[in-house]
């Protein structure tokens, strides 16, 4: 399970997070301190940082369940945050703009119903051609979000969606207008995601993702239906990136194409080498460290496309350790292996 | 009935000069899949480049066709740059971690492209032959559009020529089929494999510099380019060059027409095509690595 530079650390995270009591204390501690972020930050604007970190942390965790642990290489994973934010925006904007549980819940199952053509057709061909397809399906996506001008607003994105109170059960917490709000809001969601799939995937189904993920021939030679089990992988994946995508239309009021181009699909997928891959909450951590970094960055340089690349490049040549353990992964290895 | 006959003259040349830069960039790709197992995604943007440095040569004053000869060399050489200090650390590595640095490549090489050349849209100007109009009794038809499938048509007799009638080639078909038997013939196998990349860079080049006057030189046109080929790739089966030939004029075809009938989502009927294709071939039309 270990795939970071230092085991002992490794070791210790596994303790805190993956053990049997203390994860749950370490986890409520996380939350404690991030649940108090807004009221001592003296600028709204790192409140709303942190906000994003904590949805492209989903975001990325989702990529991670996809690619880390079972075995998928999908480049273009924003797509299912896009499809969930303009799923979950046009349902406020139409048809439910005072319940946000509906319009969530509704964009989350859109996405769903989306993803499970794609992915029946992707899990049908190979490691590699998986890849590839899911380059050629995100592009397709991006398109129809660009050019469907009638449903999605084209270039300009989706504007004027409507901000709903935020409810449970029936008690109303506050106005999703309030940014503090929509932070914690978030925060509870994006915990309860993280527990959701942490769950799973210390399962039975999580060992037998792991085991396509290892040997896909050895996996079905044991009665495993592969293409099955990847369905549900991706589905998974998808779901948790619909969710990413309707807490982000809430966090922004607003999307756009922009956010299911090419490269906003390579900025996940270098979040989730950053913070290495199978492990759920260094996808969380590599969004954070990236998300900071790019902050940074873009105020310096306008060619940040170059650097972003550059840093990917470098990483996938010095820090393998980031992406150890992928050998079941596309596993026509190069020749003389 | 004179329209009518002009529109399928224009569609079939048009599908078939689609089809040709489709092919041609498809073909470097899976000559390069074929011998390294490496799927370039930073192909696409190799495209532009040769497309951009087509566009400085003819500004500096040269003759398009020195541009078609100049600029693949010049491309063909960053080829040569990229798998020496990059794809060649990575060849005992599973083929993600290849996938993920050509992806880091292409974004590096789009900033380079911005850097250089800026973003605004540039047009490769074309000798005054070319600028003009060729009929056939209803039917017109840009000369430039014919000499660039002329010039499709020359490069895939060459690249034939290569890979059918040379010492390199033989090795090259060879070695995609079993590696270790060529190592053992006294071929240096990793020659062969960097020749075949650079050769597919090559290609790109070629097809950046002949797709320049046909859609206009602009920073992202590698993305485009990389996604339609990939679907050419993937339909006509990963490796295969019979496939690729097939996959590229059908998808040229398909898109034609659909650009035709519905413009503005054209792409999106392409890759719903892919998408049944795949759903009843997984493998491709004509299966995997037949590299012939």
């Amino acid at each position: 399970m270990s795939n970071t530079d230092s085991p002992a650390l490794n070791g210790i995270f596994i303790g805190f997070l993956g053990g049997k009591r203390s994860g749950g204390f370490f986890l409520l501690a996380v939350l404690a301190l991030v649940a108090f972020l807004p009221f001592v930050l003296p600028n709204k604007f790192y409140v709303r940082l942190v906000n994003e970190i904590m949805i492209y942390g989903l975001l990325a965790m989702s990529l991670d369940v996809l690619l880390g642990y079972t075995g998928l290489l999908s480049f273009m994973h924003n797509t299912y945050l896009g499809i969930g934010a303009y799923a979950t925006g046009l349902l406020l904007i139409h048809l439910s703009p005072s319940s946000l549980w509906l319009a969530m819940l509704g964009g989350v199952i859109i996405t769903c119903l989306v993803a499970l053509p794609v992915g029946w057709v992707q899990v049908r061909t190979g490691g590699l051609a998986f890849a590839l397809l899911s380059l050629a399906f995100g592009m397709m996506f991006f398109t129809v979000a660009w050019k469907w001008y009638g449903l999605t607003g084209g270039d300009d994105g989706l504007m004027g969606v409507p901000q709903p109170d935020i409810t449970f059960l029936g008690l109303r917490l506050a106005s999703s207008g309030n940014s503090t709000a929509v932070y914690l809001f978030t925060m509870f969601i994006v915990a309860f995601c993280y527990l959701i799939t942490w769950r799973i995937i210390n399962s039975p189904l999580g060992a037998v993702l792991e085991a396509i993920r290892e040997n896909e021939e050895r996996a079905s030679f044991v009665g495993i239906n592969v293409r099955l089990y990847k369905l549900i992988g991706w589905m998974l994946a998808c779901g948790l990136a619909g969710v990413a995508g309707s807490l982000y239309i809430l966090y922004r009021g607003y999307t756009g194409p922009g956010s299911m181009d090419a490269f906003s699909g390579a900025r996940v997928l270098m979040m989730v080498l950053l913070g290495g891959m199978r492990s759920l909450w260094g996808a969380v951590i590599g969004a954070a460290i990236f998300i900071f970094m790019q902050d940074y960055i873009s105020t310096m340089t306008e060619y940040w496309e170059f650097f972003v690349g550059l840093v990917v490049v470098l990483l996938v040549l010095f820090m393998p350790q980031g992406v150890a353990g992928l050998t079941g992964l596309l596993n026509r290895g190069p020749r003389g292996k | 009935m004179s329209g009518s006959f002009a529109t399928v003259v224009d569609i079939f040349l048009n599908s078939m000069v689609l089809g040709g830069v489709l092919l041609i960039v498809a073909i470097g790709l899976n000559i390069i899949y074929g011998l390294n197992r490496v799927m370039n995604l930073a192909h696409g943007s190799l495209y532009a480049l040769g497309a951009y440095v087509g566009y400085t040569l003819v500004a500096l004053g040269l003759n398009f066709f020195w541009a078609l000869f100049l600029a693949p060399v010049a491309v063909g050489l960053v080829g040569l740059f990229i798998e020496r200090v990059f794809i060649s650390p990575m060849r005992h590595r599973p083929m993600v971690y290849t996938l993920i640095l050509t992806y880091g490549l292409m974004f590096v090489l789009d900033g380079a492209i911005k850097f250089f050349w800026g973003v605004e849209t540039r047009f490769i100007h074309l000798p005054a032959f070319m600028r003009e109009t060729v009929y056939f009794g209803s039917a017109s038809y840009p000369v430039f559009r014919l000499v660039i499938l002329i010039a499709i048509a020359a490069v895939m007799c060459l690249l034939m020529l290569l890979l059918g009638r040379t010492k390199m080639g033989f090795n090259m078909r060879a070695a995609s089929d079993i590696p270790e038997m060529i190592s053992a013939l006294g071929v240096n196998l990793r020659v062969v494999q960097i020749s075949a990349f650079v050769l597919g860079c090559v290609l790109a080049g070629v097809a950046g510099v002949l797709a320049g006057p046909l859609f206009t030189v602009f920073p992202i046109m590698g993305h485009e380019m990389l996604i339609s080929s990939f679907v050419v790739v993937v339909i006509g089966g990963l490796g295969s060059l019979r496939g690729a030939i097939a996959a590229a004029l059908l998808i040229g075809f398909v898109q034609t027409m659909a650009e035709f009938f519905i413009s503005e989502l054209a792409m999106v009927i392409v890759y719903m095509m892919m998408a049944l294709i795949l759903a009843f071939k997984p493998l491709g039309l004509l299966g995997e690595g037949k590299f012939e």
